[in-house]
Order: structure tokens, then C-alpha cells, then sequence
């Protein structure tokens, strides 16, 4: 944002200037046009006679018209990200190419409250163009980030349309949220998901239920995005910065004549892969053999007695998956006169998801103004209007709609003969209860419409030259209403009641922030300074309401039954506010030695009366060791060198889930309906609402960073490399302890005390290389790599045998556990080792869990388990680590070809070193009993005619095989071909007839192939709901789509 | 001037700045919630809060499944198919059992909850509260804090004890050891005597009394073989007159009309709602047949009638259809129907299950099972908690998994026959007339002959039935002694109607459950040695 206000403030100055010498200068008049090394326009650049303050900018196709002085010789041309080129000025037309400025030394970058030119940065900043992700198919410009940023960890939670994407700056940061503070044009957000209802109310298990926020606003509008890596970047916003700082910059206009943009694409998408289930005919073999060998009680059903007849069955999988289709409109409106620019754009986003029940929508519409009211006044708004409305299916959850499609018995179908929907089935004498979950999608759901408005209005006091103080009052208003239903349906002999959830919240959060800005440039020193006080309030409330019985499935509140008893009415509201004062102060001298401090100090109602303010200093100096004299002989090889090191501490208020408002309280709080004695009629019962906790205080975190910036080759070789190390200390966790306590985190726990409690360090490497390997008038290659590596490591908790866990399937599985010493997220189980397969094994065995050797308990086909414990019994002491989540590294790989009009790029994004619990394959692998469909692996099991099958022997008594352990742990490492897009842009010549001054046509495609051993759908798995409790364990994946795209962009 | 017109615009953004941010915009209380020290300044404030711990939201952890898994398959009452629930039929329990979890942590939070609320109130005393208003409520507390460490002695015998969790939390110090059983029990038994201590003589119905004391810590005595003491509680309840036996044994399980009836010394209390989770009894759908499911009532009978109890009735004992539905149980009020396809009509299946259901139901071994039949692999349901269909077919109000009835944690068909067993004593056989008086007022309401002798077995045959699918047989069964223990177990069937499946080489580490896995991880003292809680 900041770079064009410059450019467009240098235009209006020019003008000025221009207007008044062209009355006594003699003249005459160059004309020309500025184009970069693709021969495409370049609007706005700078066109400006040698030694002199005359000059113009190029209009909207890159032309110029400049009257210039009779003695003038030279015309010096520039453009932000270009290298300045100079020419003589001759009689005809001129044209220019300009190119790529060798390490765009000089861009102008977004920091905190301000900008900064890229020369004088000193901390890890990382920034992405719109031109690099503008292919992409994306819903949310969360999800392009993948891959493009060193450091950036950005994994989709699910496929789901508008599902939840973990972003994670530089590893995990916090055991509650680690989403970063995404600021749009300085508009604040702190939470990165947007929130549905689930479907626990309406029986079962939940899903997911954090989506992602940046999915309802449009990536479309957005010009680019630094990244605020480290702490002394980051230290300007204090107590919200420690997940890392996103700044978002949406577009501007440009000075010159209006811009009508229309950007349409259209993609298909299918699943990528699906899982190998036995069919109809390998199921009856199966459970033939399996009822053999339970023996009595247990009758061979008849009609699978020559499973040969049999069919295929029903294909589960192929029933839940569709094609699906994303669809994009984009129409933007921008220009400039005078002292004001503009930019609008009006958005239409639609997406059909993969698997039924899931679609996501959003309209949108943006609109950014700028003006220069006053010489000294400058002011401007930028405003966001959204409505997202998704529909969310029920998936990556144990018995979610893919699990039952996967465990569903091929037996039955999806309808009955008469077109009813099949349900439980009884077959020889065994009723067959799985759900159907084409039925059970068809009959419910979940829908989420949520509306943000949000902007930001600014006044810039212009005091003289170099001081201004700057106004901005930011808003946001969000208004979500979220839906649960069920509709009265048949499935078999299960009727469904219809049912309606209907959810209102409503938020609003202000900030108001004043600061002075100084610069000033004294030969060979610069000076920087901000500072200033920011005031912020945050407030929700919500009110929900359930209905039973709908009349003919509408889903009205007024449509539901009048018997209140089965109504159900709910509320809750909260609020947080916090007072800062920041400053900040950057010194260059002679462009070698780069000094930047910040300040600031944040008072926030989080916290208890003894730790309401928290302090968070940073500092970092940077070295350009290539303006040194004795570097001056380097610049053939090496002509760019910069060291950085800074530190800086941030702080981090995300709460637990769960935690009392204000978290450092105990307060008394009443459940939602009626418990206990409290009938209808009567007050409302209570509860203690946690254990109070005065001192709690800011969780801290303190980052070291050390870069060097290199440029080789003139420019043909960018590499940047930074090390860091970053510790978390003073977590915000509730002092949870085994459940004995009798205290704990859920909903209906005794809350334990909020604590500041723990310690965590990532220490990591980011690398971002670019290499410009062939840059010819016609052709050019480039190629962008960027690697991530972190390690992270729990050190301390509130006490060595304290963890941090993760639960799946109605929190009974106990998945990951994390103890100090290891990285969060550590799958935990028991360690396999082979299957008891003789006599002697079994003879030689140590007693598992209890259990005799019989065939009841411990017999042959059973796993073995170590005895880690070494000593002589397996029992929970053997239980250990058994893989982390955590990737030793991640990876990008951007190749763009440039042939004429042609481009051509081909993205590649890998994880490699990362660890899957594949829990659905402990359920597809269970075999205890002979209802549920299993995975065709099952197939080599042990029996007594199989004694070297691959897998354990069925046993529905012996629940040891089954136990948490390594057998469910996969490498998750992946290389996945991300996208290919191949564009045309329609040569000059053609477009011009048609009154346009750009065409683009390109087809994509998405998510083409992946490279991976994981035997799960994708081994992309994420966090389920964005917590690091539960990363990479896949209960049911919603697996990202492949897409086939297409689309055009236009512009007059 | 202009300069002039800047520094006004100067000073006033920083006199907005200064005003807009008085030292109380970063003090927010809650919105939501009173603080402790603002209320339970009256009776139905402090009650209200004890009321929580009286529902499901605190127990149904236990009284949902695992008091199924514990107290019945594991006692051969029960029979099951779920793959968790297996284990608990063959006595191959693990120690990662759900069942286990659940129930431990559901004890254990009932502990957590009734000991903040002693420390809460117990502060507000000494700040000044109405302590008229506060001790009655601390008294309940120590009624059900005593009430749950019975339950934990009895299900994992040696176990840790807790009295203050805010302050273990908040010192990270997690190495809390297992205390011997006996200690633990006596805990317990000194909890409840606080409650009697405490407690007042009556009450409205459901709250608990001097007398649910009295009554828990006969059953405690019992437990202890401390016969004289059983038998002096049991009689304090008799004495007292408050109770009585419900003349209706089947009514008390099929409806929460008879809520808190005279019966009641203590119940775990239920209301039909779904919001918040676990306030309703979810045991209907675990229960009850799938020929009852209707679009308001779910109900997948996970647990079923073992072959084992089906022969444990004598001849026309009224229980029987009280507890259980075989072949021509029905009852007339409850008419489960299939609702209509989109276009008004039904399918044929359908069609006939609504007219096999238009008089009653019915429940039909005969019938096909998509037409109103029920097949499963023991021939019968649970009756007891079962409230039927759902409001429109008849039933009470049921909300899909939810119910409003309350579970009878102890009732006085239960003083009646602790008074006889501790009467009886250590003796082989006794014919005190006060003895067979309790007991044979069980056998009378069950329109069974009485009794002129009585010996052990008598009283846990009678119990057995009595308390059939309320989660005490397990308890029966091990309180005799392992060998006791050992000879019921492995005589029993454990199988279905296709095959007689029996459990051999019961151990007598079996005679109490593993703690869980999870525990033992954050608590590794939990697998070291018992340690004596009481000095001395």
C-alpha cells in the first residue's frame, strides 16, 4: 500500500512541478513507452529528464508524452522493483524495457505501522507479489501461501471448501492457537478460523469445526503480503505478534486513466485416490473364515456360502466423492486523478466440494480510497464487505462420512429396490447397523453464513516535511449465523426427527491508534521514528436456539414443534480490551549499518491485577557488506551481501479453549439448561467456573535471528538464509494433571487454574533461493526454492510427568502425548514387534496388559509387543514415542518459463520426515468382528493356514492387537506436483482492436500427482481444528481435490 | 495558519487519546458470570450449585456404559456384541478399557467438584456467610464425595484419594500414590459420616437426607463385614419411616413419573434435555430395542439380557417383565410408527411395521425384524430404563438419546435386604423374624412365596434379580471372596442362544479392575505399591 502511495504522491508532486515550469521553459515534446522484459505496459513508471525535476509518469498502456527543455539529453526512467535505465532522447518514439531490479534492493516493504525499503531491513521479512500466486486455486489466500515463503508452514486441515488451513510462522509457538496476527490494511485479526456448529447436537461424533477465516475474504483483491518472521520484526505488536505477524496490502489504484479488470476462471475437481475396501465377494470369503474360527455362537451366514455368486456390492467410496468445481468472477474498477485514487472490485467465488454435502460461496466487494486533501492532509478508507456461506460435511472425524464409506458393509446398498434409503440390514441371522453415509449426508448438515465488514479509515497530519502524525481508527463487524439441521428422513429402519440448530453471533472490535512518523535524511544518516498509543476493544455475544419437528423440513424456528420442552435457548458474551503504547526507531548510516529498536507495552484485560501490563522490547542490526570499499572488487561474483542479527520478545494471550472470562478468575456460571433439580420453571443451576489464578501473567516468547542476504552473479542468483531460534516460555495452559485431579479442560470440567506454565524452543533454518537462469528478450527461465526446517522441543511442563495430549473418538484414544524432552504433537503407543506366530513365541512371551496366554487373550497371531520397560510384563510403562508430525523439512519449487507470450510454471511442494497416525487404518485393520467392512489388507492375516500373513489374526476378545501403537504410525513425507499453469497473453496487436490493453488466457492444473508412501487418501493430513494436539492424525481425511482449471483475465 | 490549524488537530487527538483511556478500559469482568464473593448468599443459590453434581453432567461418565460394562457384563448379566464392551464379557479387561477412563473419571470428578464446592463454601463461611444456608449444602458434598470413593474402592480396591485438586494443580506436583483399599473405604465411611452429621431429617424428594447417609454407610458396613453397624444403619433407615417399597417394581423403571419416589435413598438426577450433554439419562438407547427406534428416540440395544440371568428367575416372579423384554412383552401405551416417505407414502416394510406396532408394542422374536420384529442373539432386552418411544408414539418426552428418568443409585429394597444379610451375619442360615420381615417384603411386592429360612445364597439370589441391570452385581459377586467369585463366574453362560460360551481360569487379579493406562502416564506412583493413607 505504501509503495504506491509514494509513487502516486512523487506523480502528484511531479504534476505540480511540471505544470508550473512548462509556462517558462522553451520546449519540445518526447513521446515513448515503458515496457518491462515481457513486453508487457508498465503504467506509472517514472519519466523524468536528467538533472532536472521535470518529468511525467506513463499512463495506463506504458506510453508517455513528456514536454521537456531544448537543451535536455537524457531521459532517466524508473519503476519500483525495476532497474533505473537511462536514454537519450531522440526524435522519434522511445521505447524502453525495463527490467527486474537485481534484488529489488530497494522495494519498499510493509512492517509494523509503517514501511521500510527493503536495503534497511534488518529482521526476517519475507514478502510474496499477487503475480506469484495469482494461478493458484484457492479459496482463501491462506492456502496460496504453501510453499512460497521459507519459514511458513502452510498445511490445509482439509480438503473441505473453506476447511481450515494451519499457518504456522517458524514452527509451533504456542500450545493453544498458532495463528498468526494477519493485519489487512491495518486491520487486526487474531484468529484465524471461523467457527460451525458440528454435528455432536445432532448425534455422533463433531468434525471439524474451525474453518478458515481468510476463506471469507478474497484473495483477489490482495497486492501483497510480507511475512513478519522474527521477534524483533514482530515486536511492535507486542502481546499479539508471537505466532508471527501476516500483513496483507489490498490493491490501489494507480494514477492514470481508469482500469476495468474481469478475471473469470472454472475448474473441475475430482478425489485423487481412494482406499483399497474389500468387495462384496472378498467380505463373504472373509467372514466365512472369520466365523470358522470364532466357533460356537457364531452361525455361517447362508447366503455367502458360495461367495463366487456374489457381486461387487456396493461401493461405498465411489458413492460419497463427485466432481466438484470451483468458479471465480472478479471484477475490479481502479484509476487516479488528481490527488485521489480509487479501487473497487466486486467478487463472486463458488465452490462444490468432492465429497457430498460440502460447498462454500462468497461475495464480496472492496473499496479503497486515497486522497491527498490537503498539502498537509492526506487521508484515505479501505472498507471490506463479505458474505461467505459454506456448507460444511461431516469428515475427518471418526465416523464421519468417509469412515462409514469405508467401513459400511458392500452388503447393502445405498437405496432399496423401492428407492428408499438401505440401513441396517439383517443377512443370515446378523443385522448389519454401519450407517449409511450417503443417506445420513443427505439428511443432514451444517451451514455457516458468515458476513464481515471490516476497514480502516486513516488521516496522515502532515506537520513539515518529514513529521507527520497519523490517524487510524480500525473496525471490524462480524455477523455469522450458523445452522445444524437434520430433516425427518427414513434410512433403513432408522427414522431421523427433523431437527434445527439456528446460531446468531454477532462481534465488533475498534481499534484507535495515534502515531507520529519522522524521517530524516542528513548525508549520509537516515532516521527513522514511530511512535505512538493504540486503544483496542473486542466484544461477542451469541444466542442459539433449537427446534424439533419441523413442518415439512423447513428450516424456520417458526416451522419447529410448540412443546417447549424440546426447545433449547442459549447465550454467552464476552469481551477483552487492551491500551498500548509502541515506538520504533531505525538509523542507517552511509546505506552500510542498519540499526532498528522497537518498543512496546501492552495492558490487556486478560490478565490479573498483578501482571496487567507486559513490555516487549526488540533490536536488530543489519551490515551491507557489499557497500563497503574493500567489497568493491567482490561485485563480479558476489554483488550483494547484507548481515542481519536481531532478538526481540513477544507475547501471546491466546487462550485455551475454554478458559473463564477473564481467564485469571473464578466465577460462578450457569449451564445453558436444565440439570440436577433445575426443571423447567426453576432458576438456572450453577457451577464453579475455575480455580483462580491471580498472578497469571503474558506467555513470552524470545527470538534470536541471524540472516545474510546474498546476491550473485549481477543479480541472477538471490539467496537468503536465516537461522533463529525461538523460545516460548510462560505458556498459557490449564494446570490439567491426571483425571484423578477431578479437574480438567472440557466444557463440563471443573476447570483447572490457568497457569503460566512450561517452556518450548523451535530453533530452524529458512532458505529462499532465486535464481534467474536464462533472461532473454524472448525467453526467460526463473526458478524460486524456498526450504523450511524447524525443531521443536517441549522442555519443561508443570511437571516431568505432565504432557500434552490429544484425544480422538470421543477423546477415548489417547493419540499423542507429549512429555518435556519431545516435540509437541508426539504420537504415543506401544512398539510392535511382529505377531506371536509359534509355540515357542507364545511361550516365550511376557504377559500383555493382563492377559493369559489362551486364545481368549494372548494367542498365536497376536502382535508382540516390546517390552520397553525391560521389565518382563507389557503394560502401560511400555508405552512410548512413536513418531512426531513434525516434518524434518518442507519445500518449494517455482519454475516459470517465459516464451514470448507464453508462460509456463510448475510449482512443486513436499514435506519430507513427517510421521501419520493413520487411524482409520486401526479401524479398517480392527478385525473384531464380522459386521464392518475392512481394508483388503486384512485379507493376509494370520490364520492357522496363513501363519506368515502380514497382519495379526481376528480376535474379538484380545483388545491388545488393537492398542495404540506403531502399527498405525506412517511416513507422511510427500512430493506433491502442485500446479502446472500454462498462460497466453494475447499479443498487443490483437487485443488493442478491441479496446483492451491486456488479455491472458490460462488452464491450470492443481494438485496433479503426489509422490508418497502414506496409504491414507493425502497424506497432506494437518491439524484437526488447528490444534497441535492433533497433527497428521487422519480419522477420515477430507483429501484435498485435484483440479483441472481454466480462466481468462481482462483488462481495458 | 496552517501550521497553527495542525497543532490544534494535534492536541485534540491527544486529549481524545488521554480521555478514551481511563484506568477502566482494561478492567472487564465477566459478563456471563457472578463472582464467588458476590453470591451463594441464599438457600437456592447454594443449592442450585450442589444441584450439578447430582446429574448426569457429573456421573453419566459411569451410569452410561460403564455401569453396564462393570456392574453386568462383567458380572454375567449382561451380554454384548460391542467391540469396546467384549473384554468385560470374557474378563479380558485392559487396562486402556474406554469403560475404565470413563467411569474413573467421572467418579473423579464428582470428587473435584464436591471438594471445590466444600473449599468454596466453607470460605464463605469464614467470610462471613450464612452458614445456616452453607453447611447443609457441605453436607451433601461429603454425601457424594463418600458416595464415589465407595465406588472406587469397590471397582479398583487400593486407589489415590484427593481432597484438594486447586491446590495439586496449581503446584504441578501430580505424584499422588494409591492408597490401600481399607483406607480408602474408610475414607469414604468418614465422608458419610460428616454427611449424616450434616444432613437434615427430611428434605424435598431427590435431595439426599440424613438417611441416604445412613442407608450408603450400611451398605459401606456391609462391605467392611462390620454386620453390627450395617445392621444398626439399615434399621435407622427402616426406623425412620421416610421410606418405603414402590408397590409398582416395573413402573419405577419405565417412566420418570415415579422420580424420587418413597423408594429413593439416593438417584442420579435427570433431566430430558440435550443442552448441556449428559443432563439427560442415555440409557434408553443403549437399552432399548431397535424395533422401539423412532425419529424421537434412538435406541440400539448395545446391551442385552445374558443367557445367564434368563434363567435366574424363579416362576412368576413380576421382575422378570419388570427388568426384561422377551417374546410377547408389549406395552399397549407406547406406539412406535414409521414416518411417511417425501410423497405421503410408506414402503411396504414400513407399512407393515406400522400396523404390526398400531396396537402397542410388541416384542416379537417371530415377526421379520424389518417389520417390527426383534432378533438378537439372547432373545430379550433390557426393560429397566427403558422409556419408550417418544412422546408422540405414546411414551414420555424422549430428546434422541435423552431421557428425564432418574437412576436409582440406591433404593430401599436394598436397606431391606442389607438388614437381612447383616442380621444373617457370618452364620449359615438365620430365621429372625425382622430379617425375613425386610426380606420377605422384597419377595411379597415381587409376588413371590415367602421365605422361613434364610441363608447367603438365598439373599444373593434375591439381590441378583432384585437388582438386576442396576450395575450391583459385579460388587455381590466379589465382595463374596475370590473362590466364592470364582466358582459363580465360570459357571455361568456367557454365550448366546447359537452357543453356551463359558469363562475359564478366572484369576484373582481379576477381582479388581486395572486403573487406566492414561493415569498411570501422568501418575507413574499409581503403579507402585499401595502406601497407607491413615497413619494409624
Amino acid at each position: 500500500m505504501q509503495n504506491k502511495l509514494l509513487r502516486l504522491t512523487f506523480l502528484i508532486c511531479l504534476a505540480a512541478v511540471m505544470s508550473t515550469t512548462m509556462l517558462f521553459a522553451q520546449q519540445r515534446t518526447v513521446t515513448g513507452r515503458v515496457v518491462d522484459d515481457n513486453n508487457a505496459a508498465l503504467p506509472g513508471a517514472s519519466v523524468v529528464v536528467k538533472g532536472t525535476t521535470i518529468g511525467t509518469a506513463t499512463d495506463l498502456n506504458g506510453n508517455f508524452t513528456l514536454p521537456v527543455p531544448s537543451d535536455a539529453t537524457t531521459l532517466v526512467i524508473t519503476f519500483v522493483g525495476m532497474d533505473a535505465k537511462e536514454v537519450p532522447i531522440t526524435a522519434g518514439p522511445i521505447n524502453v524495457t525495463l527490467t527486474m531490479s537485481a534484488e529489488e534492493v530497494d522495494a519498499v516493504v510493509v512492517i509494523g505501522y509503517g514501511t521500510i525499503r527493503r536495503s534497511e531491513v534488518t529482521s526476517a521479512i519475507a514478502s510474496v507479489k499477487t503475480e506469484e500466486i495469482q494461478d493458484l486455486v484457492v479459496t482463501g489466500v491462506d492456502q496460496a501461501l504453501q510453499g512460497k515463503v521459507a519459514g511458513l508452514q502452510v498445511m490445509n486441515n482439509s480438503g473441505q471448501p473453506g476447511g481450515g488451513v494451519s499457518v504456522r510462522v517458524r514452527g509451533i509457538t504456542s500450545i493453544n492457537s498458532n495463528d498468526p496476527l494477519i493485519v489487512i490494511d491495518g486491520v487486526p485479526f487474531t484468529n484465524n478460523n471461523v467457527e460451525n456448529t458440528g454435528y455432536d447436537g445432532l448425534g455422533g461424533s463433531d468434525g471439524q469445526t474451525q474453518n478458515s477465516f481468510l476463506a471469507t475474504l478474497n484473495p483477489n483483491d490482495i497486492e501483497s503480503i510480507d511475512v513478519l518472521k522474527d521477534a524483533s520484526a514482530q515486536a511492535i505488536y507486542g502481546s499479539q505478534a508471537a505466532n508471527g505477524v501476516i500483513l496483507i496490502t489490498t490493491k490501489k489504484g494507480k494514477a492514470g486513466d481508469g482500469k476495468v479488470t474481469y478475471d473469470f476462471s472454472y475448474g473441475l475437481q475430482q478425489v485423487g485416490r481412494t482406499l483399497d475396501v474389500m468387495n462384496l465377494r472378498e467380505f463373504a470369503e472373509y467372514q466365512n473364515s472369520v466365523i470358522a474360527e470364532l466357533g460356537s455362537g457364531y452361525i455361517p451366514t447362508e447366503e455367502f456360502a458360495d461367495p463366487s455368486l456374489l457381486g461387487e456390492g456396493t461401493d461405498w467410496q465411489d458413492a460419497i466423492f463427485r466432481q466438484g468445481y470451483t468458479m471465480d468472477h472478479q471484477l475490479g474498477i481502479s484509476g487516479g486523478k488528481e490527488n485521489t485514487s480509487y479501487y473497487f472490485s466486486a467478487g463472486y467465488f463458488d465452490q462444490k466440494g468432492i465429497l457430498i454435502g460440502s460447498d462454500f460461496k462468497r461475495y464480496s466487494t472492496r473499496f479503497n480510497l486515497d486522497s491527498q486533501v490537503k498539502k498537509w492532509l492526506r487521508a484515505g478508507i479501505s472498507s471490506n464487505i463479505t458474505r461467505a456461506i459454506q456448507n460444511v460435511t461431516l469428515a475427518d472425524a471418526a465416523e464421519s462420512t468417509i469412515w462409514w464409506a469405508t467401513l459400511q458393509n458392500p452388503l447393502i446398498p445405498v437405496r432399496n429396490l423401492d428407492g428408499t434409503w438401505a440401513g441396517n440390514y439383517t443377512v443370515g441371522g446378523y443385522t448389519y447397523t454401519a450407517d449409511n453415509p450417503v443417506a445420513t449426508s443427505n439428511s443432514r448438515g451444517n451451514k455457516g453464513v458468515n458476513s464481515q465488514i471490516f476497514g480502516n479509515i486513516y488521516a496522515d497530519v502532515i506537520f513539515f516535511e518529514g513529521l507527520s502524525l497519523r490517524n487510524e481508527f480500525s473496525y471490524q463487524l462480524g455477523l455469522q449465523n450458523n445452522m445444524a439441521f437434520q430433516y425427518e428422513a427414513n434410512i433403513g429402519t432408522r427414522s431421523l426427527q427433523a431437527q434445527l440448530y439456528d446460531s446468531r453471533n454477532n462481534s465488533y472490535y475498534y481499534a484507535v491508534r495515534n502515531y507520529l512518523n519522522y524521517n530524516k535524511n542528513l548525508g549520509k544518516h537516515k532516521l527513522a521514528f514511530t511512535g505512538g498509543h493504540e486503544a483496542q476493544y473486542s466484544y461477542w455475544e451469541n444466542m442459539g436456539g433449537k427446534k424439533v419437528d419441523l413442518q415439512n423440513n423447513i428450516l424456520d424456528m417458526n416451522a419447529g414443534g410448540t412443546d417447549k420442552l424440546t426447545w433449547d435457548l442459549t447465550g454467552g458474551k464476552g469481551d477483552w480490551a487492551m491500551e498500548s503504547y509502541f515506538a520504533r526507531g531505525n538509523y542507517t548510516f552511509d546505506d552500510r549499518y542498519s540499526l532498528s529498536l522497537s518498543y512496546r507495552g501492552d495492558k490487556s484485560s486478560n490478565f490479573g491485577p498483578n501482571k496487567k501490563w507486559g513490555f516487549f522490547p526488540g533490536a536488530s542490526v543489519g551490515w551491507t557488506v557489499t557497500n563497503e570499499k574493500f567489497a568493491a572488487n567482490w561485485a563480479n561474483v558476489m554483488n550483494y551481501m547484507k548481515i542481519r542479527l536481531g532478538a526481540g520478545a513477544v507475547g501471546n494471550q491466546n487462550l485455551p479453549g475454554g478458559a473463564p472470562n477473564p481467564p485469571y478468575t473464578s466465577n460462578v456460571n450457569f449451564w445453558p439448561g436444565p440439570t440436577g433439580f433445575g426443571q423447567v420453571g426453576t432458576a438456572s443451576t450453577n457451577f464453579i467456573a475455575g480455580i483462580a489464578n491471580p498472578d497469571l501473567g503474558w506467555e513470552s516468547v524470545i527470538t534470536y535471528n541471524g540472516g545474510i542476504d546474498f546476491g550473485f552473479l549481477n543479480g541472477k542468483i538471490d539467496l537468503t538464509v536465516d537461522l533463529y531460534k525461538k523460545v516460548t516460555s510462560n505458556m498459557l495452559l490449564f494446570s490439567t494433571g491426571p483425571a484423578l485431579l477431578g479437574i480438567g479442560d472440557a466444557w463440563n470440567d471443573l476447570k483447572a487454574p490457568i497457569g503460566n506454565v512450561g517452556q518450548m524452543t523451535n530453533t530452524g533454518i529458512d532458505i529462499s533461493l532465486v535464481t534467474r537462469n536464462i533472461s532473454k528478450p524472448n525467453f526467460s527461465w526463473n526458478t524460486s526454492f524456498i526450504f523450511s526446517h524447524y525443531k521443536n522441543v517441549l522442555d519443561k511442563l508443570i511437571n516431568e510427568s505432565s504432557s500434552i495430549d490429544g484425544k480422538l473418538y470421543y477423546d477415548n484414544y489417547l493419540i499423542t502425548h507429549t512429555v518435556p524432552g519431545y516435540a509437541v504433537g508426539t504420537f504415543w503407543g506401544l512398539v510392535t514387534d511382529g505377531l506371536f506366530r509359534t509355540e515357542t513365541d507364545l511361550a516365550n512371551s511376557f504377559p500383555q496388559f493382563g492377559s493369559a496366554v489362551s486364545q481368549n487373550e494372548t494367542w498365536l497371531g497376536d502382535v508382540r509387543y516390546k517390552d520397553v520397560h525391560k521389565d518382563q510384563v507389557i503394560d502401560s510403562k511400555d508405552l512410548t514415542f512413536i513418531g512426531s508430525p513434525i516434518p524434518d523439512f518442507t519445500f518449494g519449487l517455482t519454475n516459470t518459463f517465459r516464451y514470448r507470450d507464453l508462460d509456463l510454471s510448475i510449482f512443486l511442494q513436499g514435506s519430507y520426515g513427517a510421521e501419520i497416525f493413520n487411524f482409520m487404518k486401526w479401524q479398517l485393520e480392527r478385525m473384531n468382528n464380522v459386521y464392518y467392512n475392512q481394508s483388503t489388507a486384512v485379507m493376509d492375516r494370520y490364520t492357522a493356514t496363513n501363519k506368515d500373513g502380514a497382519l495379526p489374526r481376528f480376535t474379538n476378545t484380545n483388545t491388545n492387537n488393537t492398542a495404540m501403537s506403531d502399527r498405525y504410525v506412517e511416513d507422511g513425507s510427500y512430493l506433491r506436483i502442485q500446479n502446472i499453469t500454462l498462460g497466453y497473453r494475447l499479443p498487443g496487436t490483437v487485443i488493442n482492436r478491441a479496446q483492451m490493453s491486456n488479455l491472458r488466457l490460462f488452464v491450470t492444473v492443481q494438485n496433479l500427482y503426489t509422490f508418497t508412501n502414506y496409504t491414507g487418501y493425502d497424506p497432506e493430513v494437518g491439524s484437526y481444528n488447528n490444534s497441535i494436539r492433533l497433527m497428521n492424525v487422519d480419522a477420515g481425511h477430507y483429501p484435498n481435490p485435484r483440479t483441472y482449471m481454466g480462466g481468462v483475465s481482462v483488462e481495458f | 495558519m496552517i501550521m497553527k490549524n495542525r497543532f490544534i488537530y494535534f492536541i485534540v487527538i491527544l486529549a481524545a487519546t488521554l480521555a478514551s483511556c481511563s484506568e477502566s478500559f482494561t478492567d472487564r469482568p465477566s459478563l456471563s458470570g457472578a463472582t464467588v464473593s458476590n453470591y451463594y448468599n441464599t438457600a437456592d443459590e447454594v443449592r442450585a450449585a450442589t444441584s450439578t453434581i447430582y446429574s448426569g453432567l457429573a456421573w453419566s461418565g459411569y451410569e452410561a456404559r460403564a455401569l453396564d460394562c462393570i456392574g453386568e457384563i462383567l458380572a454375567g448379566n449382561e451380554h454384548t456384541y460391542n467391540g469396546d464392551d467384549t473384554p468385560f464379557q470374557l474378563m479380558t479387561v485392559s487396562a486402556t478399557s474406554v469403560r475404565l477412563s470413563d467411569s474413573w473419571k467421572a467418579f473423579y470428578k464428582v470428587n473435584g467438584w464436591t471438594s471445590a464446592l466444600i473449599a468454596t463454601f466453607e470460605q464463605k463461611i469464614a467470610d462471613g456467610g450464612d452458614a445456616a444456608i452453607l453447611e447443609p449444602a457441605i453436607a451433601e458434598c461429603h454425601f457424594l464425595r463418600g458416595t464415589v470413593y465407595f465406588y472406587i474402592a469397590r471397582i479398583w480396591g487400593h486407589a489415590p484419594i484427593v481432597t484438594d485438586p486447586g491446590a495439586i494443580a496449581l503446584t504441578g506436583d501430580f505424584n499422588i500414590p494409591r492408597y490401600f483399599q481399607e483406607d480408602v473405604l474408610r475414607f469414604a465411611l468418614e465422608e458419610l459420616q460428616l454427611a449424616e452429621a450434616g444432613l437434615p431429617e427430611t428434605d424435598v424428594p431427590g435431595r439426599v437426607t440424613k438417611y441416604s447417609a445412613k442407608g450408603m454407610m450400611a451398605k459401606l458396613y456391609l462391605y467392611q463385614k462390620d454386620y453390627a453397624n450395617a445392621k444398626a444403619k439399615a434399621w435407622e433407615v427402616m426406623e425412620s419411616g421416610q421410606y418405603d417399597l414402590f408397590p409398582d417394581y416395573r413402573a419405577m423403571f419405565n417412566s420418570s413419573d415415579n422420580n424420587n419416589n418413597i423408594e429413593t435413598l439416593f438417584a442420579v438426577q435427570h433431566q430430558c434435555t440435550m443442552n448441556p450433554w449428559g443432563s439427560g439419562n442415555q440409557l434408553n438407547p443403549d437399552r432399548g430395542p431397535s424395533s422401539l427406534q423412532t425419529d424421537e428416540a434412538s435406541m440400539w440395544e448395545l446391551y442385552r439380557p445374558s443367557m445367564d440371568l434368563r434363567t435366574a428367575y424363579e416362576p412368576n416372579d413380576k421382575r422378570r417383565a419388570g427388568s426384561m423384554m422377551e417374546h410377547g412383552w408389549n406395552m399397549a401405551d407406547w406406539k412406535p410408527q414409521k414416518l411417511p416417505q417425501a410423497d405421503g407414502s410408506f414402503s411396504p416394510d414400513d407399512a407393515a411395521y406400522n400396523d404390526f406396532m398400531k396396537d402397542g408394542f410388541r416384542y416379537d422374536t417371530i415377526q421379520d425384524v424389518k417389520q417390527g420384529g426383534t432378533l438378537n442373539g439372547t432373545r430379550s432386552t433390557i426393560a429397566k430404563y427403558v422409556v419408550g418411544p417418544g412422546q408422540k408414539y405414546g411414551g414420555e418426552q424422549v430428546i434422541g438419546m435423552n431421557t428425564g428418568i432418574n437412576f436409582m443409585m440406591q433404593r430401599y429394597a436394598d436397606i431391606l435386604l442389607i438388614y437381612a444379610e447383616a442380621t444373617l451375619g457370618e452364620a449359615a442360615s438365620t430365621t429372625d423374624a425382622t430379617a425375613l420381615e425386610a426380606f420377605n417384603k422384597v419377595r411379597l411386592r415381587a409376588g413371590l412365596p415367602v421365605k422361613e429360612v434364610l441363608t447367603l445364597n438365598d439373599i444373593m439370589k434375591e439381590r441378583r434379580v432384585e437388582f438386576a441391570f442396576e450395575g450391583d452385581y459385579w460388587f455381590d459377586i466379589t465382595r463374596q471372596g475370590f473362590e466364592k467369585a470364582k466358582q459363580i463366574i465360570e459357571a455361568q453362560n456367557r454365550g448366546t442362544i447359537s452357543g453356551i460360551v463359558r469363562v475359564t481360569g478366572f484369576t484373582e487379579d481379576k477381582m479388581f479392575l486395572p486403573i487406566p493406562a492414561s493415569e498411570v502416564l501422568q501418575d507413574p506412583l499409581l503403579n507402585e505399591d499401595p502406601q497407607p493413607y491413615y497413619t494409624k
